[in-house]
């Protein structure tokens, strides 16, 4: 009976330990957090080019993570990408109407992300929102051509 | 207790693939008696008692239970019967994860509600009839081929069934563990008024306890009776198997060709002289 | 030619024979199956059901969790010899977090679980039939299938998802290991690129699908090779080796469609 009491508490042990690993998984793996979907509120920019970012990217303010990139589609009326971010909620409000989204790169080939910057605008942006100043990414094969079109002209 | 046979086996046909094990037998197994079958190795005896207990099914003919026909019986009610019944097999085959305790409270738990101290008694009960009381806290794997096949005597026997069927009961065993397997049988045919078969190919042991004995061979009953009336049954395939003559009817080579044509082949015959 | 004719024929017909004894298996081992998992379990199987998480899952604890560290530790060092030629070793904890929860954790977890487990329950279900331990379980009244093999079925199938959860974690933690305490990568970077590309229901979701799948399909396949092997000592070989060898191709192969309809567009 005892060694069978020690197996019972070895089982419980295991299936802690997984549910303790699912919630590692969870929470440091894939940086999940709890916040229920009614803390953030969402923007809309246009960009004429978003190079290669993704869903789930990082929305950043003064390197500061305050979002991320919901969904990315293309708008057929001006065919231009429009992005739209999920925000802390403690922002709404708070982005004046004039504010920059720009796409950044981390590093030389990292991964792309939004910067967000203020303006001085009093009215402020509310849900839903669109962010009228982007600045799209750059991409690494334009700039080149520019530098070599600028060096045959001069 | 009333005089109709407990089983009744009629007209039964059975098969294995192209080998056919069983072309028409009929029995009839008295109520509270040790009948007894037996035969040569390979008829099939085996497969006999699990056509009795329901886990094989005849392609034709029938065997009663006690009035009610194994092969036509729902799951559920195959199961109830089988209550009533108890196996001894060949190996003993007690379950290697339980204790020798565990292993005879295994029919009591799965088919009682009793409290466990009530189970506990009927356990030691079962175990002191069989002189293993002392054992119950080995192992399967610590017991001897006799001693585990006692104990799978006292847990076919925990339920107290009204039939006990025993599979090759002597195979294997030394001349002691023999003798106490002989007795238990005996004992407790007479002590709990079972109704056992005996399926065995050792004629000495099986003949002292018998009270009535078929002998099959080639798929049929090929003779039945008292002990004694077989003993002088002038049968050769009778006289055969009873008195262990290695050859007669069944014949002592494997079928073949004649002798002198498998040794020297096809080549022409040396004239000699 | 007409020996060739008849030869093809004949050639034929073995193949249909063949087509016909495989589809028979599938389905007694189809039948097999619906007949142990369903049912509502006693206390009694409750009991049995615990005491095969032992043997089944926490006895695998180790293998898996000794291997989920040496891959996640070789991830780690191969990657880095790559993604620095680009200048891209921060991204070194995407890749070992991603290769592991996607692939890794779910195939090697199954894979070992196979040839620890598996070939285990084949050979315990087999040697309980070969001793007549199955059929006197019946004598009794007792349906082996509810029994003996259920317990061992639904063990199996929550063993496997346990371990292999266990299995990225520790992977995930050996690539910290010789990533950042021993190559250097910024240890900032290392978690925070993973926790920017992998997400809970894509990433880890998709990988405990998989390896939810991979459990009952290995599980099966052992508890269906012990229960319908040859009872002899080579018939229990034989079945320890087909569970080894079937499961890990079903595990593979199942992988390949899995991943297809998971992350391949389909």
């Amino acid at each position: 009976m005892k060694r069978s009491k020690t197996m019972e508490f070895g089982v419980g042990l295991f299936m802690v330990a997984g549910i303790l690993g699912l919630v590692f998984l969870g929470l440091r793996v894939s940086g999940l957090t709890f916040s229920a979907p009614s803390q953030s509120f969402q923007l809309e920019a246009n960009f004429a080019n978003i190079g290669s970012l993704k869903p789930r990217a990082r929305v950043t303010m003064a390197g500061v993570t305050v979002g991320r990139v919901e969904a990315i589609e293309l708008d057929t009326e001006w065919f231009d990408a429009r992005v739209v971010l999920s925000l802390d909620s403690e922002l709404e409000g708070q982005l004046s109407k004039d504010s920059i989204a720009s796409i950044l790169t981390a590093g030389l080939l990292g991964e792309q992300y939004i910067g967000l910057s203020v303006g001085g605008d009093p009215e402020m942006l509310e849900d839903g929102d669109t962010i009228r100043d982007t600045q799209s990414a750059l991409v690494l094969e334009e700039l080149i051509q520019q530098f070599v079109s600028n060096m045959a002209s001069n | 207790m009333t005089d109709a046979p407990f089983i009744e086996i009629e007209e039964l046909y059975f098969s294995r693939g192209d080998h056919e094990i069983f072309r028409g037998v009929n029995m009839t197994i008295p109520r509270g008696k040790v009948t007894a079958i037996m035969g040569p190795s390979g008829t099939g005896k085996t497969t006999l008692l699990k056509l009795i207990g329901g886990q094989l099914t005849p392609e034709s003919g029938r065997i009663l239970i006690d009035g009610q026909d194994v092969h036509k019986l729902s799951r559920k009610a195959l199961f109830t019967l089988r209550k009533r019944m108890g196996m001894l097999f060949q190996s003993g085959a007690l379950f290697s994860d339980l204790d020798v305790f565990e292993n005879v409270a295994f029919p009591l738990r799965v088919h009682t509600d009793l409290p466990n101290t009530m189970v506990r008694d009927l356990v030691l009960l079962k175990l002191q009839s069989v002189g293993l009381r002392g054992a119950r806290h080995l192992t399967p794997a610590e017991l001897s081929g006799g001693m585990a096949r006692r104990v799978a005597l006292a847990r076919a026997v925990a339920l107290d069934p009204e039939l006990i069927l025993y599979d090759e009961p002597f195979v294997g065993q030394d001349p002691i563990s023999m003798g106490v397997l002989v007795q238990l049988i005996k004992r407790l045919n007479q002590a709990l008024q079972l109704t056992s078969v005996v399926v065995s190919h050792d004629i000495k042991e099986t003949l002292s306890i018998a009270d009535y004995l078929y002998l099959i061979a080639d798929g049929q009953v090929v003779a039945h009776g008292t002990p004694q009336t077989l003993d002088t049954n002038e049968d050769p395939r009778v006289s055969q198997f009873i008195h262990g003559e290695p050859d007669g009817p069944v014949p002592f080579h494997y079928p073949a060709e004649a002798f002198y044509r498998d040794i020297l082949g096809d080549a022409p015959m040396i004239q000699i002289g | 030619m007409q020996s060739k004719f008849s030869n093809s024929a004949a050639r034929i017909t073995r193949l249909g024979r063949r087509g016909c004894d495989l589809m028979e298996a599938l389905g007694r081992a189809g039948v097999f199956l619906f007949q142990s998992a369903v049912g509502v379990p006693s206390r009694e199987g409750w009991r049995l059901w615990l005491h095969q998480m032992h043997f089944v899952g926490v006895l695998s604890l180790a293998i898996v969790l000794v291997s989920g560290l040496f891959i996640g530790m070789v991830l780690a060092l191969q990657g880095y010899t790559i993604l620095v030629d680009f200048g891209a070793e921060q991204a070194l904890g995407q890749m070992v977090a991603l290769s592991l929860l996607r692939e890794l954790a779910p195939v090697v977890a199954a894979l070992l679980f196979a040839g620890r487990a598996g070939s285990a329950l084949t050979a315990e279900i087999g040697l309980m039939k070969a001793t007549e331990q199955l059929t006197s379980m019946e004598m009794i009244g007792v349906d082996p299938l509810r029994r003996v093999v259920a317990p061992r079925l639904w063990a199996g199938f929550v063993s496997l998802p346990i371990l292999t959860v266990g299995f990225s974690v520790v992977g995930i933690w050996g690539g910290y290991l010789v990533g950042v305490e021993w190559l250097g990568v910024f240890e900032g970077s290392y978690w925070s690129n993973m926790q920017a590309s992998v997400a809970f229901v894509d990433d880890i979701g998709n990988g405990m699908i998989k390896s939810a799948v991979f459990a009952l399909v290995v599980t099966w396949i052992a508890v269906f090779q012990g229960y319908d092997l040859v009872p002899t000592s080579e018939g229990i070989s034989r079945a320890t080796t087909r569970t080894v060898v079937y499961s890990s191709l079903a595990v593979l192969g199942l992988d390949f469609v899995l991943t297809a309809i998971m992350f391949g567009g389909l």
